[in-house]
C-alpha cells in the first residue's frame, strides 16, 4: 500500500500540472509550457516565506498565489498576447519557461532546500501503508480542485463563458464575451493555482530549480491520457501516470517506469486518441 | 599570416618570454555558471589562489614568482575554447593550465593544451585524458569510479555486512558507479543482493528502495545528488527502513545533508543511519597543521563554495613547483616526466590527496583504500566536514 500511495501523490502533483494546462488550454487553445515551472517557483516562494521569513502557511500561500499569479500574467502580456500566429506560442512559452528556470538556478542554484508541510512532516500508516501527510492532502487537493473546478465551469457565468470560448471563439465573441479579458485571466489564474499549490508541491517534491523539467513532459503524458480540456480526465490520467510509474519500478525496475507510462500512452491513444475523457466531435462537411 | 598561424603552437613557456618576469598560471573555472557547478568553481579557483600565495612565499618556483590569470568560461566549452586561444594567440604562453571542470571543457581544450605542448591538471576527467598517448602534458586529479568503490570494500567488512543493496542515478558516472560496485563488490566475497538505477528527474524513490528492501540486505550503497538524494532518505524514512547507509561522494557533496532544519535535514532521523565517503582532508583534523593552515589560507583567499573534494588545485601548484624544481625546467615535457616519479610526488606535500601516484601509463591519480575516510553528516565550515 506504501507504494499505491507514493503513486497516487506523484500522479497528483502530475496532475495539478495537467490542471494548468487544461485551463490555459480552454480559454486560449494553446499550451503554457512553463505551467511546471509556475509550480517550481511556487515552491521555491513557498520555502521563503515559512522557512527563510517564518511566517504562517496561509499567509505564504496567499502570497505565494498572488506573486505567481503576477508572474503568470506579466508572461500573457509578454509572451502570449504580442505573438499573432497560434503556433508560435508554444516557443514563446517555452522560452518563457527556460527563463523562469534559470531565474530559480541564478536565486537559490542547484540544490533543493526543505520545504516543512503545515499538518507535519512525520510518517503515518493510512490503509496499511505508510505515507507523509502532505501526500494525502495532494490527493485529496486534487481531487477537491477538480470537482469546484468542474462544478465553476457549469454552473456559474465566468465558467460558462470560458466553456463557450472553448468551443468557439468567435461566437462567445458575438454573444458578448469579453474574450481577450477572460483568457487573460484564465491565465493567471493558472498562476494562483501553481503559487498557492506550492504549501502542498514544495514539501512533497523540495523546492529544487529542476522541478520543472521534471514535471512538464509528465504533465501532458496525464493531459493526453485523461485528453485535453478534461477537468475529470487529469485525474485518472494523474492516477494512471502515478501508479504506472510507481509499480513498473517497484516489480519490473525503474528502468521500465518511464517505458510503461509510454506505452499505456501510446495504448490508450490507439484505443481513444481524443484521450479517456474527451468526446469526439463530429463535423459536417 | 602564416607566422601568425605559428605563434599559438610553437611560442616558449612562460618566463623564457620574458626572463625576469614571473610565471603565469591560467585557471579555467566556471565562476559565471548556474547553480553547483559555479560553487565548484569559486571552490577550485580560491584553491588555486591560495596555493600561489602560498608557493609564492614558499620562494615561488625555481626562483621566480608566480601570477594567477583566471579565466571564466561559464563552464562552457565554446567559451573556454576562445578565451584560452585568445590568451594563446597573444603569445604568452603559460607553464601550466588548471581546469576546474567540468569533463566538456576539459574535452574542448585538451586538444589545443596538447598542440601547444602547455602542461595541464584537470578536475574534469574524460575519456583520454588520463591517457599519456592522448594527452602527454595533461594529469587529471579527480580519482576513477573504480578507486571510490574499492574503498568501500575494507568500510562494509569491517562493519561485518556481507548482503550490500545498491542503488544508483542514471547519469553515466551513476550508470558506472552501478556497474562497478556490482562488479566489485562480487569479486570481494560479497554478496549484492539488489542493484537499482533510478531516473535523475526521478520524483519518488521509494518502488525503488522497497523492491531493495525486499532482497533483505545488511547495507545499503547509495549515489545520489542533489534532489534525488532528498527523495531517497524520504523514502527509507517512510518505509520505516533501518538500514545502515553508506553514500559516495556525490551524497557528501549535496548541501542538504550538511543543513539543519528547517533548510536541511542535518540531525534529523532521515540521516541518523547515514555515512559518507570523503577525502581525509574533507574532514577536520586539529592535527592536521599543514592542511588546516592551507584551509585558512584558501578562506581568506576567496569562496569555498563546496567541499574541498573540489580544492584539487592547491596540490596541483604544489605539483608544478616539485616537479619543476626536479627538472630544473619549465618544459612541458620534462614536467610530466618528473611528475610520474614518486620522489617528486612526495615532495609536492599535497595535502587534498596525501599522494597522487601517476604513473607513466596513467596520469589519472591512484587512491588507496586507506586514504578515504568514512563520515556522518556533520555542518560544513570552509570546506570540511567537522
Amino acid at each position: 500500500m506504501t507504494i499505491i500511495w507514493s503513486g497516487m501523490a506523484i500522479g497528483a502533483v502530475y496532475a495539478l500540472v495537467a490542471i494548468g494546462y487544461n485551463i490555459v488550454f480552454l480559454s486560449q487553445k494553446t499550451f503554457n509550457f512553463a505551467q511546471a515551472s509556475l509550480m517550481m517557483l511556487g515552491a521555491f516562494i513557498t520555502y521563503l516565506g515559512i522557512v527563510v521569513l517564518g511566517l504562517h502557511w496561509w499567509l505564504v500561500g496567499i502570497g505565494a498565489a498572488i506573486i505567481i499569479g503576477a508572474i503568470a500574467a506579466l508572461e500573457e502580456r509578454i509572451a502570449i498576447r504580442p505573438v499573432k500566429d497560434m503556433h508560435n506560442l508554444l516557443v514563446t512559452t517555452l522560452g518563457a519557461s527556460i527563463i523562469l528556470q534559470g531565474v530559480a538556478q541564478l536565486i537559490w542554484g542547484g540544490e533543493p532546500y526543505r520545504v516543512p508541510f503545515f499538518a507535519g512532516d512525520g510518517v503515518v500508516e493510512v490503509l496499511g501503508g505508510n505515507v507523509y501527510p502532505v501526500e494525502i492532502a495532494l490527493v485529496l487537493v486534487v481531487i477537491l480542485l477538480v470537482v469546484a473546478l468542474t462544478q465553476f465551469a457549469k454552473h456559474s457565468l465566468v465558467g460558462i463563458a470560458l466553456m463557450g470560448m472553448s468551443e468557439n471563439r468567435e461566437a462567445a465573441q458575438l454573444r458578448g464575451v469579453d474574450v481577450r479579458r477572460f483568457a487573460f485571466l484564465a491565465f493567471a489564474f493558472t498562476g494562483v493555482l501553481a503559487g498557492a499549490m506550492g504549501l502542498f508541491v514544495g514539501p512533497k517534491t523540495y523546492a529544487v530549480a529542476t522541478l520543472g523539467a521534471s514535471l512538464a513532459l509528465k504533465g501532458f503524458v496525464v493531459l493526453a491520457i485523461g485528453g485535453f480540456g478534461s477537468l475529470s480526465g487529469t485525474l485518472a490520467g494523474g492516477l494512471i501516470v502515478g501508479l504506472a510509474e510507481a509499480l513498473a519500478s517497484r516489480y519490473i525496475g525503474a528502468d521500465f517506469a518511464n517505458l510503461s507510462v509510454f506505452i499505456i500512452l501510446v495504448v490508450i491513444l490507439m484505443a481513444k486518441p481524443t484521450g479517456l475523457f474527451t468526446r469526439r466531435k463530429e463535423r459536417t462537411v | 599570416m602564416a607566422l601568425t598561424g605559428c605563434a599559438g603552437s610553437t611560442s616558449s613557456a612562460a618566463g623564457e618570454n620574458n626572463p625576469d618576469g614571473p610565471l603565469k598560471v591560467i585557471v579555467l573555472g566556471g565562476i559565471g555558471a548556474e547553480g553547483v557547478l559555479a560553487n565548484n568553481a569559486a571552490t577550485s579557483v580560491t584553491a588555486a589562489q591560495a596555493s600561489v600565495a602560498a608557493v609564492n612565499a614558499d620562494g615561488g618556483i625555481l626562483g621566480k614568482q608566480i601570477e594567477i590569470e583566471v579565466i571564466d568560461d561559464r563552464a562552457d566549452p565554446t567559451v573556454a575554447v576562445t578565451k584560452l586561444r585568445e590568451k594563446l594567440s597573444a603569445g604568452n604562453k603559460p607553464v601550466a593550465v588548471m581546469n576546474s571542470g567540468p569533463s566538456t571543457v576539459a574535452e574542448a581544450i585538451l586538444p589545443i593544451l596538447t598542440q601547444n605542448k602547455i602542461l595541464s591538471f584537470n578536475i574534469g576527467p574524460t575519456a583520454t585524458s588520463a591517457d599519456p598517448g592522448v594527452s602527454p602534458y595533461n594529469f587529471d586529479l579527480s580519482p576513477s569510479v573504480q578507486d571510490y568503490i574499492d574503498g568501500f570494500v575494507p568500510q562494509i567488512k569491517d562493519q561485518k555486512h556481507q548482503n550490500v543493496a545498491v542503488l544508483h542515478g542514471s547519469s553515466a558516472t551513476g550508470e558506472l558507479f552501478g556497474k562497478l560496485t556490482e562488479s566489485t563488490f562480487a569479486a570481494s566475497g560479497l554478496t549484492v543482493s539488489g542493484n537499482q538505477g533510478y531516473d535523475n528527474a526521478s520524483l519518488d524513490m521509494t518502488p525503488q528502495l522497497e523492491r531493495l528492501k525486499s532482497g533483505n540486505p545488511d547495507v545499503l550503497v547509495l549515489d545520489s545528488y542533489g534532489a534525488p538524494l532528498a527523495y531517497v532518505l524520504q523514502g527509507i524514512e517512510k518505509l520505516g527502513w533501518d538500514i545502515p547507509v553508506i553514500g559516495n561522494n556525490s551524497v557528501a557533496a549535496t548541501s542538504l545533508i550538511a543543513t539543519e532544519p528547517p533548510t536541511g535535514v542535518l540531525g534529523t532521523s532521515q540521516v541518523e543511519n547515514l555515512t559518507m565517503q570523503v577525502f581525509q582532508s574533507t574532514k577536520y583534523d586539529p592535527k592536521n597543521e599543514k592542511l588546516n593552515a592551507a584551509v585558512k589560507l584558501m578562506a581568506e583567499t576567496g569562496t569555498i563554495g563546496s567541499s574541498l573534494i573540489l580544492a584539487y588545485n592547491y596540490d596541483s601548484m604544489w605539483l608544478l613547483k616539485a616537479a619543476a624544481e626536479s627538472a630544473n625546467s619549465l618544459d612541458a615535457e620534462s614536467l610530466s616526466a618528473a611528475l610520474v616519479d614518486n620522489k617528486v610526488q612526495e615532495a609536492a606535500n599535497t595535502q587534498m590527496i596525501p599522494k597522487y601516484s601517476f604513473a607513466k601509463d596513467a596520469h589519472a591519480p591512484h587512491m588507496a583504500p586507506e586514504h578515504f575516510v568514512f563520515i556522518s553528516p556533520s555542518k560544513l565550515v570552509n570546506g570540511q566536514f567537522q
